[in-house]
């Protein structure tokens, strides 16, 4: 082949890359901004919870037992349950979770969160699940979570189709031209924020597809297990399970002591720890009743529960989970390391960073698509612009929203989650209707970075007159920064926001200087996606 | 040479050529491309060297980079139709050889 012909034919290549890097990058890019953006923010679900729980600041050691819990949870359910499961307060939750498994499979399960000191069932609130809800779902339940996987998947389509027609990598990684033309200043932080990131990009689309895998792709387990996924789900992560034996009994077993006899166990092994997680009951109440108690080890990445299963009547050692199989293992970690629950704060910190420079990527490639064609004129400009301004400035404004009416709905009122639920859908139908409405002002970025700093400014104020009084300088002075480190941060994106909207920096074109012929043609092919 | 010319007119055809053909790579790489992934699973399932639950774990775990790939293929093929005749080629080659095995119950 002569080299000419290889010229050719690499540069069909990358123009071929380079339109399936526009179109198939444009079309779910503001669908891509939710799930990262979403995503991000649920690093710190946790944290969040904690937040807009204000009658948990602050919060004291917990005087419940299991046992109590257990009972209690119990009589809540209508019918006897399939299962019911809890989770003791720890540094990061510390509040009692815990609910029922209904006998019915199609039924929710139906969960609870208890003031760790009075058992008293807190507020209810929307919570720090809200966003990871919306991140892994969209509230959409099993059509939701195809829809993300299609969006992943045209993620990692657009990171490889990147790849391609960019084949200045390291160079460009110290390239940024913020004074250059605005299409070429936005391509230059699209290309930043993908490059530098890259690594996350690739690792976090894969895994988010992998933790489904099951639903997204089942030709494995149809041909190996002809479909059985529970007989797979046994074997591949070793625990134990017995049916029911229909036959009623009245007593139990402390679970309290069964705890206390996990814990040696798990201590004889000198590594992770003795942290308990999640402690369930498989049909409470009948003589074949179980109880599962699962380690919670933060110290690596596969979650490897290591689970001590015992007769609930009886209080007889059941059962010791076997090791994951090689193969679970590596399925485990992949799923682990997307969702971060290894390590500590610095892990999550790391993950918001990285997150949110994918949604940067993302801005930025809009911007790029917009700058060449607003030049030229074109069609969907309109719609571009109002999307971006409809999607991008509006959840996370609407996220804010939800913030303040977590804080200034009363916590006695009727179904209090759904008026959040209903504050959030509002903030973001306002926002949309604005960026509808002003697209082709060229204010609605602005107007938009206005209202967002104006609200995150305005968040730690709104702590400060809504929570108890005191919380929150006692919480700094306790050196617990769970509720003032959000109230900082959101602060810091406030005064961003401010600079934005108030003080963007003005584009001066910088003079163009002479460029060799080779690069001529390498912004040609790039410049043009 | 022909195969210069006819690359010359596959790159041209992307630019400037009716959506029809896009059209037909867009369908290609969202199904066919599916489509060789689901081969690609059920053949790992049944011939990779490892016991059944870790041949089922990386058969499905790698469908979604065969997936990336042949949708990648479709766009840099040299034209739709071959994109097609690639990616329904190899699922039906893979397919079989999934089912050959299940037929002789082997691996199960």
């Amino acid at each position: 082949m002569s080299s000419a012909e290889s010229t050719v034919k690499t540069k069909s290549l990358r123009q071929a890359m380079a339109g399936l890097h526009t179109w198939g990058g444009l079309l779910p890019s503001w669908l891509l901004f939710v799930i990262l953006f979403g995503g991000s923010i649920a690093c710190f679900d946790k944290e969040l919870e904690v937040w807009m729980r204000p009658a948990l600041h602050p919060v004291g050691e917990t005087t419940l037992s299991l046992d109590q819990v257990s009972a209690w949870v119990q009589k809540q359910a209508p019918k006897p349950p399939h299962a019911i499961w809890m989770r003791p307060p720890d540094e990061r939750q510390p509040y009692w979770y815990a609910g029922y498994e209904p006998q019915n499979e199609l039924e929710p399960f139906v969960s609870f969160t208890l003031d760790p000191q009075t058992g008293e069932v807190l507020p209810k609130t929307l919570g720090g699940n809200f966003w990871f809800t919306l991140h892994y779902n969209l509230f959409g339940g099993m059509l939701g979570m195809y829809i993300v996987a299609i969006a992943g998947m045209f993620m990692l389509v657009a990171l490889v189709s990147g790849i391609i027609i960019h084949r200045r990598i390291f160079k460009d990684f110290f390239t940024l031209r913020p004074d250059a033309n605005g299409q070429r200043a936005w391509l230059d932080a699209h290309n930043l924020f993908g490059v530098v990131g890259l690594p996350f990009h690739l690792l976090i689309a894969y895994t988010g597809l992998a933790i489904f895998v099951t639903f997204y792709m089942p030709a494995g387990l149809k041909v190996g297990y002809k479909g059985d996924i529970e007989k797979m789900f046994y074997e591949v992560q070793g625990q134990f399970g017995r049916e029911e034996l229909k036959r009623k009994t009245d007593h139990a077993a402390s679970i309290d002591k069964l705890v206390l006899d996990a814990k040696r166990r798990w201590a004889a092994s000198g590594e992770g720890g003795t942290e308990t997680g999640w402690i369930s009951v498989h049909h409470p109440g009948d003589k074949a009743a179980v109880v599962d108690i699962r380690r919670y080890d933060r110290s690596r990445v596969v979650d490897f529960q290591w689970i001590m299963s015992y007769d609930a009547t009886t209080g007889a050692f059941l059962h010791e989970q076997k090791p994951y199989k090689p193969g679970y293992t590596a399925y485990a970690w992949l799923t682990n390391v997307h969702m971060a629950q290894f390590g500590g704060a610095i892990v999550r910190w790391l993950y918001l960073g990285l997150g949110l420079m994918g949604c940067a990527m993302v801005v930025g490639g809009l911007q790029v698509w917009l700058r060449k064609r607003e030049a030229k004129g074109g069609w969907g400009i309109g719609f571009v612009r109002a999307m971006n301004g409809a999607v991008i400035g509006g959840l996370p404004i609407a996220s804010l929203g939800l913030l303040y009416g977590n804080r200034l709905i009363p916590p006695n009122v009727a179904l209090r989650d759904h008026w959040e639920a209903y504050t959030f859908i509002a903030v973001w139908i306002a926002v949309a209707l604005w960026a509808v409405a002003r697209r082709n002002s060229g204010r609605v970025g602005r107007d938009l970075f206005a209202v967002a700093a104006v609200w995150a400014l305005g968040l730690p104020a709104l702590d400060v007159l809504t929570g108890q009084p005191g919380a929150l300088s006692a919480a700094i002075a306790r050196g617990d920064w769970r509720v003032p480190g959000i109230d900082l941060a959101v602060f810091a994106a406030g005064l961003l926001c401010a600079k934005m909207a108030w003080w963007p920096r003005v584009a001066t074109p910088a003079p163009e200087k002479a460029r060799s012929k080779k690069r001529e043609r390498r912004e040609l092919v790039e410049e043009g996606v | 040479m022909s195969n210069a010319i006819s690359t010359k007119t596959g790159a041209k055809a992307w630019s400037s050529s009716p959506g029809l053909a896009t059209a037909s790579r867009i369908v290609a790489a969202i199904f066919a491309g599916y489509g060789l992934a689901y081969a690609s699973t059920m053949f790992l399932t049944v011939y990779l060297p490892l016991v059944r639950s870790d041949r089922v774990v990386f058969a499905s775990l790698a469908s979604f980079i065969v997936y990336l790939a042949a949708i990648v293929y479709t766009f840099a093929a040299r034209s739709a139709s071959r994109a097609w005749l690639v990616l329904v080629g190899l699922s039906v080659v893979l397919a079989v050889a999934a089912l050959v095995a299940g037929d002789f119950g082997a691996r199960r």
